[in-house]
Parts: structure tokens; C-alpha cells; sequence
């Protein structure tokens, strides 16, 4: 995407909020003006009289109640800016991070797999940070920057201009070198991280690897080796103090020679009374005024340019498009399913690895089917094709004799029932993790889909039942306890196509042949795909698929595959085995 | 430019418990200490006389009216008082970089100590304990934690020596100056701190409240990014978008709210140095007007210049005491893994020890990882020197824990385990493990070129070792075939290579340390290629061949070679023999063996 229609974005939500920028530049325009149009007349116009000895002590008292006065005005002007110009940059930032998440919801298993969780949360806080850092502070100090300069030099330029020279000069000074300090501080600031994250590497490593490291006694010899590191990040880290800790005694040194050069210059010019004393103060104060806006050119070319890089990483995730979503071949009025599933030369591939190869198979509606294989096989991924999670490269995936692509995605989604291996829970209550895919939470239907998956003893010995909130206060459930609330929420949606892959991994055979005695009868309801390694279960289904490298290698009832030479049969005797071992 | 990452506790700014133990890190660094305190003070000093130049400045030269002076020498009087003044600041600059750099230096270096020391004490803590805590948590002691230590050595608590100083010196310049226009000034001082106090606690209240909602936000988003195919799967997509939207909001109110305080605090402190610049005028103009000695316009002038340094320091003492408070949250948790009892230590007097010779006795052992689930119960075999002995059995019947044993990994809670007739708890751990060779499970690839993954940054063993070791196990080959053969650089986790390779490196890594016992924790991995599982195979047998080694089998191979095998269920040697006597008895090793030959060895 081109840096332009980037910026088109990022001004869609500034241009929402033209008005609050509006009036924040008139606010800033007022206060700047009493601050720097009328608050020094007012000190030099004091001055003046004190020193000529013109002023009585009311007249002083006014001025003084004047002075007070402008600054409490000129105060409350910035305050209110402050608040209008900071706040919209958390308003601005609260309408982006809005729309990332609504693009995140939207992009699908491909997105997912490429993305590190890690990656999309530093955008959605640190560059987002910076974005608003851009448009908060960013807009404020420039607005106050610019309009400052052009009315302090202005009323400068009209005292005196040999002056207002002096302080011009200051300008290109002190903001160059403070931008090109600052450019260098961050070149020595990325040599830094850098060696940070090799130092924090180098320690996860270490932790990691302790059991090795701790076999073979080099524990010293790592330790040696950490000191290394860690010196190196010390004197980088120095090298960085170098410059970074000289750069605000060097900005006051330049502006101290600013304030040698006003008195010098301006001392002068009040023996030879050209300028009064007053104004000799007046200039001074405008140097104090105009001393942090000089180096806020630095500052914010600083923060433009973190802005946009920020930015454009914050784009990649708004502009990525999502290959799973209605399009025009979508048929809105189907809103239903029977539940036929076909294959048709479905191949697949992920990251340049082909993964399915030229998959056929039928299953009809109410059947249960069970599939297969070696771990790493690709059963997984008929699954997630069923239930459209991804798209195939080639063939097609139909439902009831339909491309599944014609279903609108919510239609298939919502009569399509997933139970994963390593299911997802959310921190939330047993009940609505249960209730997760039911419009509202149903007490009976939890209740029943718990009973099933036979959780509901388990569930009752919570301290609080269906409304514990896992996660906290240390209640966390078991692999198989996972499992089953996975099997429960699946079922409670009631679909007509459940899909159980491989959620009896971490249950033990026992718990397993209660549950599936509970379980057959609401299979046998709709159409059931049992993805699994367990002979014990998948004996139950009407026909077995057994798929080895990505391709289809067997298929049949488990009585005609116990007959054939195969993997099925071979899966079949190591489970027997294990099973005499157990019960030995 | 630093990050200011604010604190998350309410504790107090300075724990005098843990700043006694933080005093002991600085103990080092005195003397540089000292100069970096004697500077500041300098600097202050300096910085405090500028004003008084520009009175004098002022006084005598620009303002001066009386006609015994002329123009030129008082423009060469300004002059002159320009050098001096150029001089001072030229001072103040070097005095400043100086300090600052200095202060940073030391800072570095204490908290590179201290890093240091945790390192040495995460290495030394036992197995159990690193069992336990999860790496990340580790790592959050070793990073955030000393990162907000470091924080607070080299900026907050300096800086509030600085800060210190500076009011000192300012107030003191300004009694000096004129004594009644100073204390005049003094009396805003009070109403100052209280509104400065008052605002302080609403911004930090409101940040709290910022940083709550944040990392409640964050959870949330963190929860969603990982569970998203399931949301998308229940068509949740919605609702999480509106619990989402609902917590979006209720954070920019917090920051709002934040703003809300923060946007007062420059007003305020505006106001009040306007407060002072009338109080100044209206006092100055009445001493001026009454002739009161010691008042003069370059006083006044002098003074409005004290009153802006006077103002600054206070600007950012809430970024200071926060830095602070945070490290000390952080260093409460640093001492407090410092202080963590290490359990397994060595003794007072070890066993020197050259050599083994390879006896290895187990007395009625009994051991547990935790409280009272028995792994291993009263377990008793010896292992007589040069013997290869092969452990087998189901998972969790206790095989590697045998071997975590000997090496000492954790200490056994009932019996003995002795080597050479000698109890391990009385050798030094480190000479034990030299002299004992693991090979694991699951083989730990260290970021380094593979020469170093064999040696272990060993400096006693040689690059001819190395590569003997490797072509006496068969890994010379396929190392010779990596793009920069001995050099190149492997990846954590050994993601560039094959797990097959990876078994082979750590059997090169055992065999360079020339150990006189070798523990193999074996695993036959379903992705090993044939020709690469041929390979390990043939380096075992050589391996055992000349050492007592015990062997955590899986590879059938293998076992049946072995002089003696133990059979282990639950914790106990069930049976015991050679392969043919074992299969003879038609027991528990007969099935399990049929289960390993199956070669779809699924558990």
C-alpha cells in the first residue's frame, strides 16, 4: 500500500474531529497571545516605571493584580487546550483500536498462523502509543510551537530588531542540534535494544537449557559467559549515557549563550537608550517563553518520524484481507443445512507445503465417520475445511451438494459444532464457555451438554458450580476436564455437523467409555466427524478414513479395516498391547 | 530517549529494609559516589551565582546613572561580566555532562552486580525450583524488574539529590540577595506544596486507574488474539467485538480522566510563578520606593530569574517519586529470589574426587518431585563398574528419574545413592556432573556454532576433540555437510537441524567431556529417518561400550544388547535379566517388548 493512501486513513479519523481541533487552535491562539502579547508589556511596563522611580506602590499593585490576572486566564486557556488536544488523541487512538479488532475478528486461520500473538499486541499498544503521541501531544506543541514563534517574533521584530535577530539566530542552533542529537541518541538507543534482546536470549536460554547446562557442571562457564554479555550491555548502554546525558547541560549552555548575547547586545542598547530596561526584561522572558518550543522542533520531528513508521505497522494489520468472508458468489438465501459433507479432489497446502493431496470422500447426513492417521497426516485439516476455517487450493468442499463457499459463512459457522484437541477457553464462567455459541445462556442446555460430556460431578465440587470463573483464584481444569467442557460447548449449540478432533487424547479410558456411552446417542443425530487415534472410540463410527501424508489411504467400517493389512490394523494391536501392559 | 514506564504499586516511595540491602550494591561505587554528590553540589552553587552576575550586570553597568562612569566602560563592564558568565556556564555544562555520565556509570555498574548476582543464583537453584517456575516469570526478574531498578539508581534517586540541591541553593541565594524579599516570596511556599500534593495524588490515582484498565484491556485483547478461531467458530464475533468496544471506552474515560489532572498541574504551577512574579513586584517596588538598602532593580531581575529555577525541579518530582516507588516493588522481588533458599547445596567438606571408577549403588531409595507422590520406592540395585545396565518400562515408572538421581538433580528423600561407595551429597555438584555424562530426552541446542554445542564452551576441550567425538558417534558427516561445517551457528532449540542430528550432537556433547558414567535418557522419535536412527544406534553401542552406562531405552536394538536389564513398574525393579532370560519368563518385559517391536509406538 502506498504511504499516501496510508495517510488518507490516519486522516479519516482526524478529519471526525475537525471541530475539536478547531477550537483547540483557538484556545492555543488566545493563550499564546496573553501569555506573549500581554503578559511581559505588563512586567516591562513595571520595570520601567520602578526604575525610573515614576510608579507609586498602587499603581505597582495594579499592574501586579493585572500580571496575576493574565496568567490565571492565560493559564485556564491552556488547561482547557491541554484537555481538548490530549483527549482527542485518546479519543482517535480509542476509534483505531476499535477498528483493529474489528478487522482482527474478521481475518481468518491464514492470518493467524502467520501472525505472532506477540507481534499484534505490540502494535495494539505501542505503536498505537505512538500514533497517539503523533496526534495528542504532537498536534498541541506544534500548534502552540508555531503560533508562538509567529507572535513572539512579531511583536520582537517591532521592539527591536537587532534583538529579534539575536533570537532568531538561536532558532536554526539549538533545534538542529537537538534533532541531530536526538537521531543519534536513537542509533545508539537501537544498539542498545539490540543487545538486549540478545542479553534476554541469552538468559531465557540459559533457563530454558538448565537441566543440560546443569548435567554437564558448566553452570560457572555460562555464568562467564553471561558476564560477557552483559558487559557488552553496559558499556552500550554507556556509550548511549555519552550523549544522552550531555544533551540537556548542552542545551542549557546554548541557551545560556543566548542570555550572554541578549545582555551583551541589550545592555548596550540601554546605556545608549535605545531599549529600555523594561524591554531588556521582556526579551529575556521571551528567550525563557521560546526556550522549550525551540527544541520541540527537534522533539517532534522526532516523534513524526516514530509516528509513521508506528503507523504503517498498525496499516498491515487494517489492510490485510481476509480470504474466508462472504463475496459474490455468496447465495444469501440459503440459511440452513442438512448436512451432507463431499470431497472433491480437495488438495491443500500451507507456507509452500502441500498438505492434502487430492481428497475424495462422502459423508452422508446422520452418518458418524471417524478419520485416521499419523500425527502431522493432515487430518486435522479436513476438520478445519469442513468447517471452513480455510479455503482448499483445488477441488471443492460441498455441503448438502453445494460449494461450501455459497453458504454464508455465519449459515455454515453456525450449524457446524468444533471441538479441538487443545480447545480454548475463555476466563470466563464455566457456564458461559459451556453456553458459548448459544445466543443466550440456557441453563438446561448447559446443564444437559455437561451431562454428557460428564462434567457435571466434576463441576458441582466447584466452589461455585457453573459460575466458577476459570483462571482465578487457581481453578484451572485438567487436560481431559478441557476437553470435555470443549465437547460440551460443541454439543450445545446443537449442530447438524459436530466435529470431534481428537478431544479424547487427554481422557482416560475409564471417563472415555462413560462418556461415550453418553455420547453415541447424540451423535447419531447429525452428521459426526470423530477425528481421533483411539480405536476404543473410533470403532463406533460408520466408517473409518485412515490418512497418511496427506493422502486417503483406507476407508471402511472398523470391522473390514481390523481385516486389512494397514495402519488401522496395526493402531488397533499396539492398543491392545498397551492395554495388557495397564492391567498387568 | 528512556521509556518511562510508571510503576503499578501504592507502596512507599523508600523501604529502609530494602534500601539497606540496595546500600550494600553501592558500598563499591563510594568514592565515585561521593565526587558525583560533591558535584552536584558545585553545580548548584554555580548555578545559583548566575542570577547574582546578571544583577551585577545590571547594577552597575546598564542602569547605572551616576556620570562618573561613561558608556565604554560600561559596555566594557557587560562585557567583561558576559566572559565570566560564559565561563561559569561553559563550567556548569562540563560539571552537568560530567555528572550525568558519571551517575550513569554507576548505576550501569550497580545493576550490572546485581544482574550478575541473580544470574549466579538462578544457576546454583535446584532443578525443582526451576521446575516449577515457569521461564517467564524468570525472565521478568532478570528484565522489567532490573530495568526499573536501574531507573531508579541513575534518575530518581540522584535526580532527587539534584533537585534537592538546586532549591537549596536557590533559596539560599535569594536570603543572601536580599533576605526580606526572599522570605516574602517563601510565603507562597506553603500553599505550593499542598496544591502540588493534592494534584500529585489525583494524577497518580488516575494513571493507577490507566494502568489497571490498560492491562485489563490487554488480557482481554491477548484472550481474543489466541482464541479468535474459536470465536469465529461459535459466530462471536460480535458480542467479543462488544465487550471489546465496552472496555476500549472505558479506558480512554480513564485517560480522559488522567488528562483531566494532568492538564492542571503546568497551569497551577503557571499561576503560581505568576503569584511570585506580583509578589516580587509589589515588594521590590515598595523597597525600591521606600530606599531600603540592598534592593535594586537588578535584585528584582535577579530574582525573577530564581524564582523560574526555583519552579523547575518541582516539574517532574512526580516522574521521580514514581520511578521510586516502582523500584522498590521491583527490588522487593529481586532480594526476595536472592534470598530464596538454594536446597540442594554442597557440602561443607567435599569428597575430592579425580576420577570414577564407575559403582553405582542405589540403598532402599525413596523419592518423590513433590510431597508425596512416590516416584521411586525403596529402591535398591547395584551397578558394578563398566556395566551397561538398560532401564525399561512404561512412562512414569520412574526410569529417568534413576538417572536425575545420580547426577544429583534432586536429593532423594528416604536411602542412599552412592557412586564409589561414597554418597553424592558429599561430592562438589560440579565435580559429580564433570565426571558424569547425560545425554537427554529431548536435546538442549544452545544459540552458538555447533563446535561450542558439543565443548559446552568447555576451554579444555579442543577443537581435535571435538571432532573426534563427533566422528566416533557419527556426527561428523552430516556436520561436515552444514554450510560452515564446525562454525555454523545453530538457532535455540536447534530449529536448523533435524531432531536425528540433534540426538547426535548431544552424544558428541556427552562423549567430548570424556565422562565415566554415561546416562543416556533415550527416546526413539517417530521423525528420525531410517538411515540417521541406524546412526545413533551404532554411536550407542560404541558409547557403552567402555564405561558403566545406563541406558533409558526405547530402542529395542539397543536394549537387547545390553549385559543386564532392569524392568521397572511404579517405581520398583519388577524383573531382572538379559534380554533372553527376561522373554524366557514370559512377564511383563515379554508384552512391553512385543509393544516396542509394534514400532507405532503410541503414548
Amino acid at each position: 500500500m502506498s504511504s499516501e493512501s496510508r495517510r488518507a486513513r490516519l486522516l479519516v479519523y482526524v478529519r471526525r474531529h475537525v471541530w475539536i481541533i478547531a477550537a483547540g487552535m483557538m484556545l492555543v491562539t488566545v493563550g499564546v497571545a496573553i501569555g506573549i502579547g500581554v503578559l511581559p508589556f505588563v512586567l516591562c511596563h513595571a520595570i520601567d516605571g520602578l526604575a525610573s522611580g515614576e510608579f507609586t506602590l498602587p499603581h505597582i499593585g495594579g499592574l501586579a493584580a493585572a500580571y496575576v490576572l493574565g496568567a490565571v486566564a492565560a493559564s485556564l486557556l491552556s488547561l482547557f487546550t491541554r484537555r481538548l488536544m490530549l483527549g482527542l488523541g485518546h479519543r482517535i487512538e480509542r476509534e483505531i483500536r476499535d477498528d483493529i479488532f474489528r478487522r482482527l475478528t474478521e481475518l481468518d486461520l491464514l492470518f493467524y498462523s502467520r501472525e505472532r500473538t506477540g507481534d499484534i499486541m505490540t502494535r495494539m499498544t505501542s505503536d498505537l502509543g505512538s500514533v497517539r503521541e503523533c496526534l495528542g501531544p504532537g498536534l498541541l506543541q506544534s500548534s502552540r510551537t508555531v503560533i508562538g514563534f509567529v507572535m513572539a517574533f512579531g511583536v520582537m521584530f517591532v521592539m527591536n530588531i537587532r534583538m529579534a535577530v539575536v533570537m532568531l539566530l538561536l532558532l536554526p542552533v539549538t533545534s538542529g542540534i537537538f534533532f541531530g542529537l536526538l537521531r543519534l541518541i536513537r542509533k545508539r538507543y537501537e544498539l542498545v535494544q539490540e543487545q538486549s534482546s540478545h542479553l534476554s536470549n541469552f538468559t531465557q536460554e540459559s533457563f530454558a537449557g538448565i537441566r543440560t547446562l546443569k548435567g554437564f557442571a558448566a553452570e560457572q562457564r555460562q555464568t562467564d559467559r553471561f558476564q560477557q554479555v552483559s558487559d557488552t550491555f553496559m558499556s552500550r548502554n554507556l556509550a548511549l549515557s555519552r550523549i544522552d546525558r550531555p544533551i540537556w547541560p548542552l542545551m542549557g549552555l546554548i541557551f545560556s549563550l543566548g542570555s550572554v548575547a541578549l545582555l551583551v547586545v541589550g545592555g548596550r542598547l540601554v546605556i545608549q537608550e535605545k531599549l529600555t530596561i523594561g524591554q531588556f526584561v521582556q526579551f529575556n522572558q521571551y528567550l525563557v517563553l521560546l526556550q522549550w518550543p525551540m527544541l520541540a522542533l527537534g522533539w517532534l520531528a522526532n516523534i513524526v518520524q516514530r509516528g509513521i513508521a508506528s503507523w504503517g505497522r498498525i496499516c498491515t494489520i487494517l489492510e490485510s484481507e481476509p480470504a474466508i468472508r462472504d463475496a459474490a458468489r455468496t447465495d444469501r438465501s440459503l440459511t440452513s443445512i442438512s448436512g451432507r459433507i463431499t470431497f472433491e479432489n480437495v488438495s491443500l497446502s500451507l507456507s509452500g507445503r502441500q498438505l492434502l493431496h487430492d481428497i475424495n470422500l462422502e459423508v452422508p447426513v446422520g452418518t458418524t465417520v471417524g478419520i485416521t492417521g499419523p500425527t502431522g497426516s493432515g487430518k486435522s485439516l479436513l476438520g478445519y475445511l469442513m468447517a471452513r476455517l480455510i479455503d482448499p487450493d483445488s477441488g471443492r468442499v460441498l455441503v448438502d451438494g453445494r460449494d461450501i463457499r455459497e453458504f454464508p459463512v455465519r449459515i455454515i459457522r453456525g450449524h457446524v459444532g468444533v471441538a479441538p484437541q487443545e480447545p480454548f477457553l475463555f476466563s470466563d464462567t464455566l457456564a458461559s464457555n459451556i453456553a458459548f455459541g448459544l445466543p443466550e445462556e440456557h441453563e438446561e442446555r448447559i446443564i444437559w451438554a455437561a451431562e454428557v460430556a460428564q462434567l457435571r460431578e466434576e463441576i458441582d465440587l466447584f466452589p461455585e458450580g457453573f459460575q466458577t470463573v476459570l483462571g482465578e483464584r487457581g481453578v484451572t481444569l485438567s487436560g481431559g476436564q478441557r476437553q470435555r467442557t470443549a465437547i460440551s460447548r460443541a454439543i450445545a449449540k446443537d449442530p447438524q455437523i459436530l466435529i470431534l478432533d481428537d478431544v479424547f487424547s487427554a481422557i482416560d479410558t475409564h471417563t472415555e467409555s462413560r462418556l461415550l456411552q453418553e455420547l453415541l446417542p447424540v451423535l447419531r443425530g447429525r452428521t459426526s466427524v470423530i477425528i481421533g487415534h483411539r480405536v476404543s472410540t473410533l470403532r463406533h463410527a460408520d466408517v473409518v478414513f485412515v490418512v497418511e501424508q496427506g493422502r486417503l489411504t483406507q476407508c471402511g467400517s472398523h470391522n473390514e479395516l481390523i481385516r486389512q493389512d494397514g495402519y488401522y490394523r496395526e493402531l488397533d494391536e499396539v492398543q491392545r498391547l498397551e492395554a495388557r501392559l495397564e492391567s498387568a | 530517549m528512556r521509556k518511562h514506564l510508571a510503576d503499578d504499586s501504592t507502596g512507599p516511595i523508600l523501604d529502609p529494609h530494602l534500601a539497606r540491602k540496595l546500600l550494600a550494591y553501592a558500598k563499591p561505587y563510594r568514592v565515585p559516589i561521593a565526587w558525583s554528590v560533591f558535584t552536584l553540589l558545585l553545580m548548584a552553587m554555580i548555578q545559583g551565582y548566575l542570577p547574582v552576575l546578571i544583577k551585577k550586570a545590571i547594577d552597575d553597568y546598564i542602569t547605572a546613572t551616576s556620570a562618573e562612569i561613561n558608556a565604554s566602560i560600561r559596555i566594557q563592564g557587560i562585557t567583561h561580566v558576559a566572559w565570566i558568565f560564559i565561563s561559569l556556564s561553559g563550567a556548569v555544562f562540563l560539571l552537568r555532562s560530567g555528572q550525568g555520565y558519571l551517575m550513569s556509570w554507576i548505576g550501569q555498574r550497580i545493576i550490572a552486580d546485581l544482574r550478575m548476582d541473580l544470574f549466579r543464583k538462578l544457576m546454583r537453584m535446584p532443578l525443582k525450583f526451576m521446575d516449577r517456575t515457569p521461564v517467564g516469570r524468570l525472565m521478568t526478574r532478570m528484565s522489567s524488574d532490573i530495568e526499573a531498578m536501574e531507573r531508579a539508581v541513575s534518575d530518581g534517586l540522584i535526580g532527587l539529590i539534584a533537585d534537592l540541591f538546586t532549591l537549596l541553593g536557590v533559596m539560599g541565594f535569594m536570603l543572601f540577595l536580599s533576605w526580606r524579599l526572599a522570605l516574602i516570596l517563601f510565603l507562597l511556599l506553603p500553599f505550593l506544596f499542598v496544591g502540588i500534593v493534592l494534584l500529585n495524588t489525583q494524577i497518580r490515582s488516575a494513571h493507577r486507574n490507566v494502568r489497571k484498565q490498560q492491562s485489563t484491556l490487554n488480557t482481554l485483547l491477548q484472550e481474543a488474539i489466541t482464541g479468535m478461531l474459536t470465536i469465529q467458530l461459535f459466530s462471536r464475533e460480535e458480542n467479543m467485538h462488544a465487550r471489546f468496544g465496552e472496555h476500549n471506552h472505558t479506558l480512554k474515560d480513564a485517560w480522559i480522566r488522567s488528562v483531566y489532572w494532568f492538564s492542571c498541574f503546568f497551569p497551577t504551577m503557571e499561576v503560581f510563578r505568576a503569584l511570585s512574579f506580583s509578589l516580587l513586584l509589589i515588594a521590590g517596588g515598595a523597597a525600591i520606593g521606600f530606599g531600603i538598602k540592598g534592593v535594586s532593580i537588578g535584585v528584582l531581575i535577579a530574582f525573577f530569574a530564581y524564582v523560574r529555577e526555583f519552579y523547575r525541579p518541582l516539574e517532574d518530582l512526580s516522574d521521580k517519586s514514581n520511578i521510586l516507588q516502582s523500584a522498590m516493588a521491583s527490588s522487593e522481588r529481586i532480594f526476595g529470589l536472592l534470598e530464596t533458599p538454594e536446597e540442594i547445596e554442597d557440602p561443607v567438606s567435599p569428597k575430592e574426587l579425580d576420577h570414577f571408577k564407575g559403582l553405582i549403588e542405589f540403598e532402599n531409595v525413596t523419592f518423590a518431585y513433590e510431597g508425596e507422590d512416590w516416584v521411586l520406592r525403596d529402591l535398591s540395585f547395584v551397578i558394578k563398574p563398566g556395566e551397561a545396565v538398560a532401564l525399561v518400562g512404561a512412562t512414569g515408572a520412574g526410569k529417568s528419574s534413576v538417572a536425575s538421581l545420580i547426577a544429583r538433580f534432586y536429593d532423594v528423600q528416604k536411602g542412599r545413592v552412592k557412586v564409589d561407595g561414597v554418597d553424592v551429597r558429599d561430592y562438589r555438584q560440579a565435580d559429580l556432573r564433570q565426571r558424569v555424562g547425560i545425554v537427554l530426552q529431548d536435546p538442549f541446542i544452545f544459540s552458538g556454532s555447533v563446535a561450542s554445542n558439543i565443548s559446552m564452551n568447555d576451554p579444555d576441550i579442543s577443537r581435535e576433540r571435538v571432532i573426534e567425538s563427533a566422528k566416533y558417534v557419527n556426527a561428523d558427516s552430516f556436520i561436515r555437510e552444514l554450510p560452515e561445517g564446525y562454525d555454523t551457528e545453530l538457532s535455540e532449540r536447534g530449529a536448523t537441524i533435524s531432531t536425528g542430528q540433534k540426538q547426535l550432537l548431544a552424544l558428541a556433547r556427552a562423549l567430548a567431556q570424556n565422562p565415566d558414567i554415561l546416562l543416556i535418557l533415550d527416546e526413539a522419535t517417530a521423525s528420525v529417518d531410517t538411515e540417521t536412527e541406524l546412526l545413533i544406534q551404532d554411536a550407542l553401542k560404541k558409547l557403552m561400550k567402555s564405561r558403566t552406562s545406563i541406558l533409558i531405552a526405547h530402542r529395542l536394538s539397543t536394549i537387547r544388547d545390553v549385559g543386564r536389564i532392569f524392568v521397572m513398574r511404579r517405581g520398583k525393579i519388577i524383573e531382572e535379566g538379559t534380554h533372553a532370560e527376561l522373554i524366557q519368563k514370559e512377564g511383563y518385559y515379554k508384552t512391553l517388548y512385543e509393544l516396542l517391536g509394534s514400532d507405532r509406538n503410541i503414548t
